[in-house]
């Protein structure tokens, strides 16, 4: 007992103050997505509930739209939609990431040589310019707009898990893996990626709050699931009646989105920071 | 310099390589496609005769491998089809467009980089209180989206304080002459240039302190210190200026989240660029008019990046080993 309370005493001094907030930001806004449907009282994307063009009142706390829907009810399904299209999208990057940093990190020569310059090539690429047209002639729906975000956001990973592949590389025990006669893929997955992974896993968040901002900003451009409530769907709704001055269209789904962009940020500086104690005269 | 043309000509080749796969995936998308990608390439026209001609143009009743080659050698003559909403051939439609995005995007950078090189560097030297705040400031900045910024700049400017014009590059009601011409786009700049400033000014702020901050801890700032020479004179002559290569590469190779925030951006304010021509395509669904963006935007962001690398090669040696 007294050994965990020390344990937990230690992990709790070396928590940064970006690592605490970022867990709490992300935390909180996981909760309120996921129990949408028992702290909001209207159902999604419903017409009609009320006035247009309401600013925000007791019915409905973040005001009403232009066809009488109730923006507190869309803004909470919409954090749901976030998180999911951000973390599903941000595992499609992380799985195409590893398998090419790994194997370009591990196998060396022209193989390496070539899968990072497909690399190169991917980043330079406008990445959410490609997305949004993959989305639109495909169909906006959730499916392809995960999975456009998805193959269109791995290159940052793939050149991190390539850089740790290239320092786990040299260790001895994968020297004596190989002299064991292990298969490289065995030695891969059992013996490298557990210890070249580690150090990706905070650009992993990072990766989701750029995945939630694609996500936010095809929707913004109209690019979204009809049948899904999302944070840029309501703004790109705001826009189009902008010139109403009706500022609760946009403030609201906007300050959610922008703090969990911020929370996922500070999540994913607060893990480096938490993972190499050294960086913190570097960090903030 | 043997090393400097090596390493430019095997970019180069990347680069050509880069828009050859550009043309390869703008195809492929049109044909995964559900349905006929005749209507991708004409639009909702239900014109017998006139689909008859563009199944023609490009080659859509001969087999896969011929389309691509007809498809390819169309791009690089710069004929990506016409706009049929706008019944103008989608290059010039799209040229026309790009001096407005240009405008806006070196308005914003020159802006981005003055105050974010400055905050960086304050940030990295003084360390302490402004450290902390010009970091924390910083993070927020990145975590705005500039869609959302810029229509909170439109609401508490335009609208409310009635400061600024809501949107478009020229004012509609007054024609002005001479030098009031200039201003009046100047006017209409402020609102979309400061929205996609801000992001930039973070990132540049975030960027330029860790790279100052490397740079301090280097042998050659202690050896400047112990010749006496005055902080100032250490901060802009030796670490600044070692500093500053990365965050211009970095400037470089982020033409692309450039672009696309100058193309959101312009949706905010109907800036009249390439971001208020896309918008519109979307909304129309002009497939030839979207295409032709992605294939321009993406020769803009590969011809910004040669000139980062030739820079860079010049700059510092080290690269061209790389």
């Amino acid at each position: 007992m007294i050994l965990l309370f020390h344990n937990l005493k230690k992990i709790f001094s070396n928590l940064n103050a970006r690592l605490l907030i970022g867990i709490l930001l992300t935390g909180v806004l996981t909760i309120l997505g996921i129990s949408a449907p028992l702290i909001t009282w209207y159902p999604p994307l419903a017409a009609m509930l009320g006035p247009p063009y309401q600013p925000p009142s007791f019915q409905h706390p973040f005001g009403t739209d232009d066809l009488g829907g109730d923006i507190y009810t869309n803004t909470i399904y919409g954090i749901r939609t976030s998180l999911i299209v951000g973390a599903l999208s941000a595992l499609i990057a992380l799985i195409i990431g590893i398998l090419i940093g790994s194997v370009a990190g591990y196998h060396g020569g022209f193989l390496e040589d070539l899968l990072m310059r497909i690399t190169d090539m991917a980043f330079i690429i406008p990445q959410f310019l490609l997305a949004l047209i993959i989305v639109t002639i495909l169909g906006p729906n959730i499916y392809n707009i995960i999975l456009a975000i998805g193959v269109t956001s791995w290159p940052g990973i793939a050149r991190m898990t390539r850089a740790t592949t290239l320092s786990v590389k040299q260790q001895t025990f994968i020297e004596a893996a190989k002299v064991l006669g292990l298969s490289d893929i065995k030695i891969i997955f059992s013996e490298l990626l557990p210890n070249s992974l580690p150090p990706v896993i905070p650009y992993i968040t990072l990766q989701i709050s750029s995945n939630i901002l694609v996500e936010a900003g095809l929707g913004f451009l109209g690019v979204s699931d009809p049948n899904v409530p999302s944070l840029g769907m309501l703004l790109n709704n705001a826009q189009q009646h902008i010139l109403m001055n009706v500022w609760w269209m946009s403030v609201f789904p906007g300050v959610i989105l922008s703090l969990m962009i911020l929370g996922f940020n500070l999540l994913g500086d607060g893990l480096i920071e938490y993972m190499n104690p050294r960086l913190r005269r570097k960090m903030y | 310099m043997p090393g400097l043309a090596t390493f430019i000509i095997r970019r180069i080749i990347l680069y050509i390589a880069l828009f050859f796969t550009v043309i390869v995936v703008t195809f492929l998308l049109v044909h995964m496609a559900p349905g006929d990608p005749t209507y991708i390439l004409a639009g909702q026209v239900n014109d017998p005769e006139f689909i008859k001609a563009v199944r023609h143009r490009f080659g859509l009743d001969k087999p896969l491998y011929i389309q691509l080659l007809i498809y390819i050698e169309n791009v690089l003559r710069g004929d990506l089809g016409y706009s049929y909403f706008r019944a103008e051939p989608v290059s010039t439609l799209i040229l026309s467009r790009i001096p407005a995005t240009f405008l806006l995007i070196l308005t914003a950078m020159f802006i981005a980089s003055l105050i974010g090189i400055t905050l960086g560097t304050i940030a990295a030297y003084k360390r302490g209180l402004a450290d902390a705040v010009i970091s924390l400031l910083s993070l927020i900045g990145i975590s705005i989206p500039y869609f959302w910024l810029g229509q909170l700049m439109l609401i508490t400017f335009s609208l409310n304080l009635n400061l600024f014009p809501t949107g478009g590059m020229i004012s509609l009601t007054t024609s002005y002459q001479g030098i009031y011409y200039y201003l009046d786009i100047l006017y209409h700049l402020v609102l979309p240039a400061t929205t996609l400033a801000i992001f930039n000014i973070a990132y540049i702020t975030r960027v330029t302190r860790g790279n100052v901050l490397d740079a301090l801890s280097q042998d050659f700032i202690i050896t400047a210190k112990a010749k006496g020479l005055p902080e100032r004179r250490i901060i802009f002559r030796h670490a600044l200026r070692n500093a500053i290569i990365p965050v211009i590469t970095f400037i470089g190779f982020n033409t692309g989240t450039l672009l696309v925030g100058a193309i959101v951006t312009e949706t905010i304010f109907a800036w009249p660029g390439m971001g208020s021509l896309l918008y519109s395509s979307l909304q129309l669904r002009d497939y030839p008019v979207m295409l032709g963006i992605f294939i321009y935007g993406a020769l803009i962001v590969i011809l910004i990046n040669l000139i980062v690398d030739i820079l860079y090669g010049i700059l510092d040696p080290r690269i061209r080993r790389g």
